[in-house]
């Protein structure tokens, strides 16, 4: 129970925050945040009581459970999620009105906001207590689905709508190969749970099978993380309200990816080229995203491209097997989600969103300078702050590694520093251009509240080890320790740190110097990049699909065609490849008995055959009934009643049916078509045997191969004990039931789609 | 086609199709003849007064009126008949009594819940097709003079 309990408070506030929504829309925001925070101490108390877990099977053929635990890295991350989402949802509160009114759209579009964010939150927390493979997936895509709606957020915008979709597609095919890994897992190993697949991984050794699962794991995580080459939905994903970005792009989605590769990194111990992999991407990342966030002048631009960063870092300190990723990942998402609301916070007082229109504000705006500060330190990894400590495990795990790693990390850090630094200086201090009114309270209270604990973080040491620890150790599958502390010695780390600050304040100092010819070279650079590869490639499907559908709908024939001949290839093929026993073909014989049967078919066959040469419509669906109606005898003369009658019925049905439809028809369009048909083509003989012969020789082969024990025999004999004497109706009722059900309700949703047609027609 | 001794006889004839869908129903359980075919011959009944006496007098009748929420209902029953076992920790679609037990006999037809699930799957099907059929000519007989009865196409020559 202590495990689900933030959970279904959590699910439970997103209706309550709907229907209190369109009650009094204003109260929305206020039942978000009350639920985050309800949620949020549960959470906390759960945590007081220790480990817990809750298992319930869930798809027992495929060995899946709906297993759930408290243990280190889900305490980090759930305590991170569920922390930074109250204080966004805090935020949303007195941003949301504002954002509305400014651009003249009624309120009633805020609890949207709100519910989606409380929709997202419990996926992630889903995602961080899974510990069955199949599940965390699941929860994976929801936060998907999520992210689309609260990114394209503003519909009206083009550039929203455009940014949702362009983060779906990126975020959810990754996610697609992320399921085939974790389904190759799942096969490979007959298990779906995580303690299991490592158990198991571990003894058998790796293996080919292993390495492509987890390389298609380690895709998964890099597009959910926006790394290279999937970074480039990030940027974009700025058109987002700035509580969505602040939550989104700083601790939670981006964040998932991440996630993701720690819980499974005990299986990507036993592959240690997918790590090499890892680290390497995690550096082209980090030393991209950290030149161009130099070089952006839009202020969530430069927070975007430093989250490519920062979790390039991550993704470097888990290829190396650092025990402090976990850690970072807090650390981070504390400062980052500050900064994404500082920004937020300046547009929303000035109006302005941009590096060339603002700076000197830190007069105008004290509270939001002073708080923003320690954000921005702390992102820095200056001392005091929380930061501090994400860098200095960064700085351990790299020194580890050799100089080139440690090389790697000292320019990691001061470009963050220089980067950051810029931000915060451009910003606040210097000539003031731009300066709006004082932002409100309840704007600045979220962010101090995560500079507080920016700060709280870099000297109360204790719990944040244990925390770090913990997390650590679940991350890595055995205990290890990870120590917060100052250490006043040339030890590496503080050597490291010490050239980063140098450098980075070198960077921050110089910056107008490097400043102006940066920009154009990025602005070139940015044109040349995946993003641009995703965009050839859409098109380029695009005109394909385009092309195949034109040639399919150039007339009522060739779009026949198009399914019959594929339909027929296919079955051919089928039949050649399959193996059989004995010849593919054995003729029967036919006797005296035959001759109702054989009569049948000729009539059959006649009406067919006439077909071809019928003068208008209504003669042609007389003559295919005709078909229909011989058939039904023939099955009839074949001794099976039940199928004759069901024909009988359904050609009626179908006949009226046809009738109907040719009276909605216009008389010119059955005309055209009529002398469409009266001139045959030499393809259609083509496609006429293709798919026919297909046919044919299919019936026949699977005719020639009866066996005894066939699955009907079996079915006659237990029809007996389950009431029914006709074995027709025990299949359809209950040996098929479930087929049945899936059927008919795909009857009723036809039926729907029907009916919609129909009167949308009508309504023009 | 606007013959009222056919209008009357095929009025006539909708009671008696009626029974007849139902003894199909009831008779599937021992021999030829299931659920299926009667929502079907139900259906056909009812259209039978389309052929009869046009749409307009059709439309009168309940059956044709509520054929949508026959369908409805139907999937409803099968839904229930599926996922109510859940509930009591069975497996989906587990029918009661279960296989071999004793159940009660009204002549040949044993009571048990399969008889549900089948009246469903003929609700849906007759909902179905009537809703369908209906659909079809609706726009039709509002721009065609009224009392045409069906549409004839071979009107084009």
């Amino acid at each position: 129970m202590t495990v689900v309990l933030p959970l279904v408070l959590v699910s439970l506030s997103v209706p309550l925050v709907l229907g209190v929504g369109r009650w009094r829309p204003a109260w929305a925001g206020l039942v978000g945040v009350g639920g985050a925070a309800v949620s949020l101490a549960a959470f906390a108390r759960g945590v007081a009581e220790g480990p817990a877990r809750l298992d319930v099977p869930w798809i027992p053929t495929w060995n899946a459970r709906l297993t759930l635990a408290l243990d280190g890295l889900s305490v980090l991350y759930g305590g991170l999620v569920l922390g930074v989402g109250l204080l966004v949802l805090l935020y949303a509160r007195v941003y949301m009105p504002h954002y509305l009114e400014e651009q003249k759209r009624p309120r009633d579009e805020e609890p949207r906001l709100h519910a989606w964010i409380l929709v997202f939150m419990a996926a992630m927390l889903v995602l961080v207590m899974a510990r069955d493979a199949l599940l965390l997936v699941v929860a994976l895509d929801v936060t998907t689905v999520a992210s689309y709606f609260l990114i394209g957020y503003d519909r009206e915008r083009v550039a929203s709508r455009s940014a949702a979709l362009l983060a779906l597609v990126v975020t959810g095919s990754t996610s697609v190969v992320l399921l085939v890994g974790v389904v190759l897992l799942g096969v490979t190993y007959g298990t779906f749970d995580l303690e299991r697949l490592v158990d198991l991984a571990t003894r058998v050794g790796p293996g080919p099978r292993l390495g492509w699962a987890l390389g298609c794991v380690a895709v998964g995580a890099l597009g959910k993380s926006a790394q290279v080459p999937f970074h480039f939905w990030l940027p974009r994903a700025m058109a987002a309200p700035t509580p969505v970005s602040a939550y989104l792009h700083s601790a939670a989605m981006v964040a998932a990816g991440v996630f993701v590769l720690q819980r499974f990194f005990p299986l990507l111990a036993l592959e240690p080229r997918v790590l090499q992999a890892l680290a390497g991407v995690g550096l082209v990342s980090m030393v991209m995203g950290s030149v161009f966030s130099l070089g952006s002048r839009r202020l969530k631009r430069v927070l975007a491209y430093s989250t490519i960063a920062q979790y390039g870092y991550v993704l470097v300190m888990v290829g190396l097997s650092g025990d402090g990723a976990p850690f970072y990942v807090l650390a981070h998402g504390l400062c980052k989600a500050a900064l994404f609301l500082t920004v937020g916070a300046v547009t929303e007082a000035t109006g302005k969103d941009s590096l060339t229109d603002l700076g000197g504000l830190g007069r105008s705006q004290p509270w939001l300078a002073a708080t923003s500060g320690v954000a921005a330190a702390g992102l820095a990894g200056l001392p005091l702050t929380v930061g501090f400590f994400k860098d200095e495990l960064f700085f351990h795990a790299l020194a580890a590694h050799g100089p080139f790693w440690a090389g790697a990390g000292l320019l990691g850090a001061a470009l963050t520093l220089g980067y950051t630094g810029r931000l915060w200086v451009r910003l606040f201090l210097g000539e003031p251009r731009g300066v709006g009114p004082r932002a409100s309270a309840g704007l600045v209270l979220p962010i101090g509240v995560l500079a507080g604990l920016t700060l709280v973080g870099g000297v109360w040491l204790a719990p944040l080890s244990r925390l770090a620890t913990a997390a650590g150790g679940q991350m890595r599958g055995h205990a290890v320790e990870v120590s917060l502390g100052y250490h006043l010695d040339t030890r590496v780390e503080n050597l490291l740190a010490l050239g980063a600050w140098t450098l980075g304040g070198l960077l921050v100092l110089t910056r107008r110097r490097w400043e102006e010819g940066l920009v154009p070279v990025l602005h070139t650079a940015g044109n040349w990049g995946a993003e641009r590869l995703y965009g050839a490639v859409l098109s380029r499907a695009d005109a394909v699909s385009d092309a195949l559908r034109n040639l399919e709908v150039r007339d009522l024939r060739d779009r026949v065609a198009a399914v019959l001949i594929p339909a027929g290839l296919l079955g051919l093929l089928a039949l050649g490849l399959a193996p059989t026993s004995g010849p593919l073909f054995i003729p029967g014989e036919v006797g005296w008995d035959d001759l109702p049967l054989l009569m049948g078919l000729a009539i059959a066959a006649g009406a067919a055959v006439a077909a071809l040469g019928a003068r208008n419509h209504l003669h042609l669906v007389m003559l295919l009934s005709c078909v229909g109606f011989s058939l039904a005898a023939v099955f009839s003369f074949a001794a099976a009643p039940d199928v004759a009658f069901t024909a009988v019925l359904v050609e009626t049905t179908f006949t009226l049916l046809f009738v109907a439809l040719l009276s909605r028809l216009p008389r010119e369009s059955r005309v055209r078509a009529q002398t469409e048909a009266q001139r045959p083509r030499g393809r259609d003989w083509l496609y006429a045997a293709v798919a026919g012969g297909s046919a044919m020789a299919m019936t026949w082969n699977a005719l020639s191969h009866l066996s005894e024990e066939r699955v009907m025999t079996r079915h006659i004999a237990l029809s007996q004990s389950a009431h029914a004497r006709s074995v027709v109706s025990a299949i359809l009722a209950d040996f098929r039931g479930l087929d049945t059900v899936v059927e008919t309700s795909v009857v009723v949703v036809v039926l729907l789609g029907v009916m919609h047609l129909l009167s949308g027609e009508r309504a023009e | 086609m606007n013959n009222a001794f056919i209008q009357s006889v095929s009025r006539m004839l909708l009671p008696p199709a009626f029974v007849v869908a139902v003894a199909v129903w009831l008779k599937g359980y021992a021999e030829a003849g299931d659920s299926f075919g009667a929502g079907v011959l139900a259906a056909l009944a009812i259209l039978l007064q389309y052929v009869a006496s046009g749409r307009d007098a059709a439309r009168q009748l309940p059956g044709v009126r509520y054929a949508p929420q026959v369908a409805g209902v139907g999937l409803l029953l099968l839904l229930g008949v599926t996922f109510v076992p859940l509930v009591f920790g069975h497996a989906p679609l587990s029918h009661v009594p279960g296989p071999g037990e004793k159940v009660l006999h009204l002549g040949v037809v044993e009571v048990y819940t399969a008889v549900l699930f089948d009246v469903g799957i003929s609700l849906v099907v007759m909902g179905f097709v009537v809703t369908a059929i209906d659909g079809l000519l609706s726009q039709r007989s509002k721009t065609a003079p009224p009392g045409g009865g069906m549409a004839s196409p071979g009107k084009e020559r």
